[in-house]
């Protein structure tokens, strides 16, 4: 098989490499943003709370947490789809870090929004939503595109529970033909196709906003 | 199958004989990773054309999935006639794939040194390599510590990656042990939980390390 037919091949799989990450996504972005809001505003044991369930989908690796909702919710009595549990994990796993540029986006405001918000009467509530958040999700915008690549790269671990996704294919193919040069080159390729465009945008995004949030884009 | 917790516990002793091919891959990656990532910075810098070059290939390699990347190695290899052990394929995936985060995170460090200190030292007469090692490195590390540890600490929770190219570290006993009993659910939690325990274990040492290193250049 020559280097085109490969790459065609590996192809096939890119329709659910992208369904994982857009399932990723609907996980990930909700639960960045209401974690990282309620890590922001909660004190005392409702902070700690909400600290340890970002902890754990963020300090655990993501193939342990797939392997884990894969093969132990069924025995909780719990079964799910492969394409819902790659979903989750990635998901909640990037959720856990694109929480901690959400809190951190939030934290480098300047105090003295939010007390003016108040001064004028509006509630902490609607100083959140109509001056923080605003703010905080621009300044994010290059973190939120870093970590948009991790979920993309992160599907590839789909393949492990047998979602034929682009790794899968060419895992596929391997077993057919032999030409690994050719087969991991293409999937290479494959990969570096749809994120290349994202990185170059992140490192443009992080050139405009101008703002390192350090300790966040970590993976 | 229920969840059982007898069985659970009895695999613990087994899982933990891989703790240190773990942390083995995990801590020679880091360095290793720390420094292919000082020197593709450094080289990037020196020449205008091999900027470009080495500004790609970073750009490749944080573009494509570290699984990609292991694959890669582990299958591309031996093509060429260099037959490697698992273990040492898996660390240099692991340092590649970091590598090229690190290459970033020192980019950022050395552009946050004020540019006085590189007039200061050419002024001094300090050749490229003595302005880069004794004025710009030490200055650096302040900027570069979080970042670095923040790497390091995912290095660790990549680890389980080495599982799909054989190496018998956590994951990879763990999912013996499943293929010997046909029970997945138990082996992967425990691993699920050592690694956990290890995550906030070893969060915890990079901080206390980081404050005590950090120390003595905090204004």
């Amino acid at each position: 098989m020559d280097f085109t037919g490969i790459l065609a091949g590996i192809l096939q799989g890119f329709r659910v490499t992208a369904l994982v990450t857009f399932y990723g996504m609907l996980w990930a972005v909700p639960f960045a943003l209401c974690f990282g809001v309620l890590q922001y505003l909660a004190r005392g044991p409702a902070r700690a709370a909400v600290t340890t369930v970002i902890e754990f989908w963020r300090s655990s690796p993501v193939l342990i947490l797939l392997f884990m909702l894969y093969y132990t919710l069924p025995s909780f009595g719990i079964s799910l789809s492969g394409m819902t549990v790659g979903a989750m994990a990635l998901g909640l796993n990037i959720g856990g870090y694109g929480s901690q540029a959400v809190r951190a986006a939030l934290q480098a405001l300047d105090r003295g929004q939010v007390e003016a918000g108040l001064a004028l009467g509006l509630r902490r509530f609607d100083v959140l939503i109509a001056i923080e958040l605003p703010q905080a999700l621009v300044a994010m915008l290059p973190t939120f595109v870093n970590q948009f690549i991790q979920l993309v790269k992160g599907t590839a671990v789909v393949s492990l529970i047998t979602l034929t996704d682009m790794t899968f294919r060419a895992k596929e193919i391997a077993e057919l033909t032999y030409n690994p040069v050719g087969i991991y080159t293409a999937l290479l390729v494959s990969y570096l196709m749809v994120c290349y465009p994202a990185t170059l945008l992140g490192r443009w995004l992080e050139s405009r906003v101008g703002i390192a949030h350090r300790g966040s884009r970590e993976i | 199958m229920k969840f059982d917790p007898d069985f659970a516990l009895s695999v613990i002793p087994l899982i933990l004989s891989g703790l240190g091919a773990t942390l083995w891959a995990a801590v020679v990656a880091s360095i290793c990773a720390a420094a292919l990532g000082f020197v593709l910075e450094m080289l990037r810098r020196s020449n205008r054309v091999l900027g470009y070059v080495l500004r790609f290939v970073i750009d490749v390699i944080r573009s494509t999935p570290v699984l990609v990347q292991l694959y890669f190695i582990y299958f591309v290899l031996p093509v060429t006639g260099l037959t490697l052990p698992a273990m040492t394929s898996g660390i240099i995936g692991l340092s590649i794939y970091y590598s090229g985060y690190l290459a970033e995170v020192f980019k950022g460090g050395i552009d946050s040194v004020d540019t006085g200190q590189f007039e200061a030292g050419k002024a001094l007469g300090l050749n490229r390599f003595d302005l880069m090692w004794y004025v710009i490195a030490p200055q650096m590390l302040r900027n570069v510590a979080a970042p670095m540890g923040n790497y390091f600490i995912s290095a660790l929770k990549a680890t389980p990656y080495l599982a799909v190219i054989s190496v018998p570290e956590m994951l990879g006993l763990a999912l013996e042990v499943g293929s010997n009993s046909f029970r997945y659910a138990e082996p992967v939690v425990v691993v699920g939980v050592i690694f956990l325990i290890l995550a906030v274990a070893i969060g915890q040492l990079v901080r206390v390390l980081e404050a005590r290193l950090l120390a003595p250049f905090k204004k």
